[in-house]
């Protein structure tokens, strides 16, 4: 089956339609339907109301203050994961210490670890940094260590036989081999910690855009809460793509992320 | 069900009238994948169709199954032309097409269904065709269970249920070994002797089509068209030694280069 | 080829989980050891047997006085099962239909992947002026949650189906219904499986987020309540039994995967 650009064009075309469609459809139902805006306010009454009740310098103040979250969170889950997830699969021992707890402590859903959070590291950045590498860390270990797993013997062994060994069968082939997998990883777990980030925001914050949407209910304006939802969706959305394109830059041509 | 022509005048089973077969995709500078292809086959010939991968013989085995269109001319079974699939051509593909989530014998029972076997007799329809292709004790498996060659038999056994007119296989023993692939041609043979039909069967192997065919109708890529047509009326089973089976040989090969 | 395919014997799998079971043990060992002796705070870090001690007072006394933790634990059940059920009631149908009719997936992708992407607890001011802040909320706060998943895994489910199984149908006479019937859905089922999986488990977490506002009984709001009252050892027994929890719900899906899709794990030996 052959694509061409015009189909590509004709894809991404469609899509457009529906999601104007939909923004279309909303806009007019709560216009024209319910016309309460207490019940469910329209796109753009609901950034009106946040235009009302924030200053521009407000909001960049919460979409900055959440991704300085994520980036903090994740970041460390990228590190130790990754760090984990490769020793832990080359090095048997490494594996056989980690990933009894690691396996244990997956379970436990990473909104649990908050009430826990606070207790160990008070009200502040640091129990949301936390929560957020909590939530982001098992999905990057396991890839990476699934990732490593799964290169193929038969490229080690052709290494092998050009003198290639030790650390160095690591980094220069084990590594490349398994960095799809660890891209995905890293993926998974940002998607992930984005959603903690919110959830932990919602829960115990003074800042930040879950907060923002969670503000909504003591001055009472859905519309700042609806316009936070978007504005949530717009930016995960968002970050989600440039991690993707950084990830595919760093990968080259022969990942598929 | 033939009105007309008197016993005088064979009828071929199949008849391939001027047919073409371009893709879209192509531009108008490459040449097309079929062209101008004249080819009849009488009843119970079995007719081989051989040659490099990409010079159209599965594209012209499809086109008469009704699975694919020609761009010009067409196709006819029992005189009627083909435009659809079904109906009394049954098809045995290289590989994979068994349903993985019936077993063998539910797999042959499907066809059966769809041949309009009543329910009661349906499992002994199923237990017939299986025994005959020689798989009696695996009846309960499922494909991911059995070896290609097992696999291949219920692919046969399941073709066969639909009591078809004519069989037309697509490089059926090309996914397995040489030993086997052996084995598979004798029982082919076998079957085909127990139950005649047309059989129309891609290849690229000269000696399965040495061992095989009627005759032998040998194609070349670029454009796709028939180079050659060899009769073969040496009795089966054939031996590889056969003078006259070495000399085709070396002729089809010389019309290969 | 997973190992239970490959058919473990006793004496290997004991010596698959002697190793973990023994490093558990030691980290348990040391974490009891470092509380008596002051290392770690035993207020921060209620050591072992202070937890099995509260696990006992939650089976029995409750927390707070009179909600076991059976109670915590039928309505958090409850609450996902009643959501997940809805969501996936929802999405099968829906998803199947926009599998098959490419069109409408191409209109529809960036409306389902943006929902998504949505943090479906922000969403939970919006469910309490809906639904109220009792059960409504919370249930739909869920079914959100897995419905999107639900039906990008369906859709997906129905586009990655071999089209050579349906040209070997199509070769066999099937009509148009019976290949829906007898070999699109069949064919689309392990991965509509994995998607049923995933969603739970989506469901699962919003659950959690869900009961730390505004409720007092569940586990959410359970390890929620404990801490403001520097029951930190309730906490943390209600993070492990969310943990159990979530296993066990992962074994009885792969146990009810097993059942309903046999030809998925068998593989020729």
């Amino acid at each position: 089956m052959s694509m061409s650009a015009g189909s590509t064009v004709a894809r991404h075309g469609l899509g457009a339609i529906g999601a104007f469609a939909f923004l279309a459809l909303w806009e007019l139902a709560a216009r024209w339907v319910w016309r309460d805006v207490q019940v469910l306010p329209a796109p753009t009454q609901a950034i009106a109301i946040a235009w009302n009740h924030l200053t521009p310098s407000e909001l960049a103040g919460h979409v900055g203050i959440s991704l300085m979250r994520v980036a903090v969170g994740f970041t460390m889950a990228a590190a130790l994961g990754i760090t984990l997830g490769v020793a832990g699969s080359w090095y048997a021992w490494i594996g056989r210490l980690c990933r009894p707890v690691i396996d244990l402590l997956r379970p436990i859903p990473p909104l649990a670890w908050i009430p826990i959070a606070i207790v160990w590291f008070g009200l502040g950045e640091g129990s949301k940094w936390f929560v957020i590498f909590l939530g982001a860390f098992f999905p990057i270990f396991s890839n990476a260590y699934r990732g490593m797993d799964s290169v193929s013997p038969i490229l080690l062994r052709a290494a092998r036989t050009m003198d290639v060994d030790g650390v160095a069968l690591l980094v220069r082939v084990a590594l490349p081999a398994a960095l799809p997998d660890i891209a995905t990883g890293l993926r998974v777990g940002f998607g992930l910690a984005f959603g903690i980030l919110i959830a932990a925001e919602l829960i115990a914050a003074d800042s930040g855009m879950g907060y923002l949407v969670m503000q909504s209910r003591q001055i009472g304006e859905l519309g700042v809460a609806v316009f936070g939802i978007l504005l949530i969706g717009v930016v995960s959305l968002v970050s989600d793509l440039a991690l993707a394109a950084g990830l595919r830059h760093l990968l080259g041509r022969s990942a598929q992320i | 069900m033939t009105f007309g022509p008197s016993m005088a005048t064979p009828q071929f089973k199949i008849e391939v009238d001027h047919l073409g077969k371009r893709f879209d995709s192509d531009g108008p500078a490459l040449p097309p994948v079929l062209d101008d292809i004249q080819l009849k086959v009488a009843e119970n010939e079995f007719v081989v169709l051989l040659g490099r991968s990409g010079c159209g013989k599965t594209t012209l085995l499809n086109i008469i199954a009704g699975l694919e269109r020609a761009s010009s001319g067409e196709a006819r079974v029992d005189n009627r032309v083909v435009t659809r699939p079904g109906a009394g051509k049954g098809m045995v593909f290289q590989q994979g097409a068994l349903f993985p989530w019936l077993t063998a014998r539910q797999n042959v029972e499907f066809a059966a269904r769809n041949r309009g076997v009543p329910r009661g007799e349906r499992g002994l329809r199923s237990a017939e065709l299986l025994a005959l292709v020689g798989l009696t004790g695996a009846q309960d498996k499922y494909p991911s269970e059995l070896s290609g060659g097992m696999q291949q038999r219920v692919a046969i056994a399941r073709a066969l249920a639909l009591d078809p007119d004519i069989l037309l296989m697509d490089e059926p023993f090309g996914a397995l070994d040489e030993l086997t692939r052996i084995e598979m041609q004798n029982e082919l043979l076998r079957v085909w002797a127990a139950r005649r039909k047309t059989v129309v069967f891609v290849t690229h192997s000269i000696w399965e089509a040495l061992m095989l065919a009627d005759r032998i109708v040998v194609m070349a890529a670029r454009p796709g068209r028939i180079v050659l047509e060899r009769c073969i009326s040496i009795m089966r089973p054939r031996v590889i030694t056969d003078p006259a089976l070495l000399q085709l040989h070396k002729e089809i090969w010389e019309a290969l280069q | 080829m997973t190992r239970r395919a490959r058919g473990l014997s006793g004496g290997q799998w004991i010596a698959q989980y002697a190793s973990p079971t023994l490093v558990i043990i030691a980290l348990l060992a040391l974490w009891e050891v470092a509380a008596s002796v002051g290392w770690l705070r035993p207020i921060l870090f209620p050591p072992p047997s202070r937890l099995a001690r509260s696990l006992y007072e939650l089976a029995t006394d409750g927390y707070p006085e009179g909600v076991t933790l059976w109670v915590h634990f039928g309505i958090t059940m409850q609450r996902i099962l009643t959501g997940y059920a809805g969501a996936l009631a929802l999405a099968v149908p829906l998803g199947l239909v926009i599998g098959c009719v490419p069109l409408l997936d191409r209109l529809t992708v960036p409306v389902v992947a943006f929902s998504r992407s949505v943090a479906t607890l922000s969403l939970l001011p919006l469910a309490i002026v809906w639904f109220g802040t009792g059960e409504g909320s919370k249930m739909f706060l869920i079914g959100y949650g897995c419905f999107w998943v639900m039906l990008s895994n369906v859709v997906a489910a129905v586009q990655q189906v071999d089209p050579l199984l349906i040209r070997a149908a199509h070769s066999m006479d099937t009509g148009r219904l019976g290949i829906f019937t007898r070999v699109l859905l069949p064919a689309a089922l392990p991965r509509m499986f994995a998607g049923a999986r995933v969603s739970l488990g989506v469901g699962f977490m919003v659950i959690v987020g869900a009961e730390m506002i505004g409720t007092i009984k569940g586990l959410g709001a359970l390890i929620m309540e404990a801490r403001t009252f520097y029951r930190n050892d309730i906490t943390m027994v209600g993070m492990a039994l969310l943990g159990v929890i979530g296993m066990l719900i992962a074994v009885m899906l792969q146990r009810i995967e097993a059942w309903l899709l046999p030809w998925q794990s068998r593989e020729r030996r």
